[in-house]
């Protein structure tokens, strides 16, 4: 109970109008990447931010081995006999016949970079909100 | 400005074509990230007949990070402190990508219908609705009737 006692921060309070920081360069066609740091940022969980050189020893190892296990996920050519969903429910773009998708162990399947950036943040099926690695672990002693 | 995500062009879209009944949300002239958002008080909720106005913003990162929403309409209510900001589990640790704009307000909805003083962001009122329902009901009726009916 109260979980939301914790960790509200007056963060949400300034946050509406005008505090991002718009680059608005007429290059900016093309959506640059929202991470913008020469480190590579991670997310020991979802809403914790942080550049490789603060985690700790610990959280290291647990995304090193979530990056190990996300590897494990099958990554197959989109076949919309086989695939109920018509498009991708991170970017709500279609997926097109034979491009490669990524299948979760609950069989829901995301464009590769959609749910590889969700899986960093949490290992859970983002439709379904099964965790990722429990599953895998039954996947592997069931086989 | 940065190009708008094909996703939040395809959110707006939707919710312009199909609108949740018993709630407006507009986008921002200047801003497309950033939405008027107004929520009518369910029936038979101490909010009933009150129009509640919200902001509702999507961060950088949306969708890998929950919409940030808050009241501004004042509404009294466990779950919603005096600053607008919502207990809402799928705002904070549970939101998930395959939720949408239209998910969260229905989901606002559904808390003005079923507050729930168990997991209160505003105590005082928590604490009251836990006591003496009857009366802290009273007050939201008074509120609604205070702030969110004027004009
Ligand atoms: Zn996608
Ligand atoms: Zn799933």
């Amino acid at each position: 109970m109260g979980n939301c006692l914790k960790g509200t921060s007056n963060e949400d309070i300034s946050l509406l109008r005008g505090n991002e920081s718009s680059s608005d360069n007429q290059h900016d066609v093309i959506q640059s990447p929202p991470y913008r740091e020469r480190v590579p940022v991670y997310y020991p969980a979802p809403n914790d931010r942080r550049p490789a050189n603060q985690l700790s020893e610990e959280e290291q190892i647990r995304i090193a081995r979530r990056i190990g296990l996300m590897e494990h996920l099958p990554i197959l050519a989109y076949d919309d006999s086989i695939n109920k969903n018509k498009e991708c429910v991170i970017c709500m773009i279609e997926f097109k016949i034979g491009e490669e998708v990524r299948y979760l162990p609950c069989m829901h399947v995301y464009h590769v970079s959609c749910i590889d950036d969700w899986l960093m943040r949490s290992f859970t099926c983002p439709s379904c909100m099964e965790p990722v690695d429990a599953a895998l672990l039954t996947s592997y002693d069931t086989n | 400005m940065s190009a708008l995500p094909r996703r939040i062009i395809k959110e707006t879209q939707r919710l312009m074509a199909e609108p949740v009944p018993g709630i407006s949300a507009v986008p921002d002239e200047s801003n497309a990230r950033y939405f008027h958002v107004i929520v009518t008080g369910p029936e038979d909720s101490p909010f009933e007949g009150g129009l509640f106005k919200l902001e509702l913003f999507l961060p950088e990162d949306y969708p890998m990070s929950a919409p940030k929403v808050r009241f501004i309409t004042k509404i009294y209510h466990p779950n919603i402190d005096k600053l607008g900001r919502i207990c809402l589990d799928i705002l904070k640790d549970k939101w998930s990508p395959a939720l949408q704009i239209r998910t969260v307000l229905l989901s606002i909805q559904a808390l003005l219908s079923a507050p729930n003083p168990d997991d209160p962001l505003a105590n005082d009122v928590a604490e009251l609705w836990k006591i003496n329902e009857s009366e802290a009901i009273r007050n939201a009726k008074e509120w609604t009737r205070k702030y969110a009916m004027e004009n």
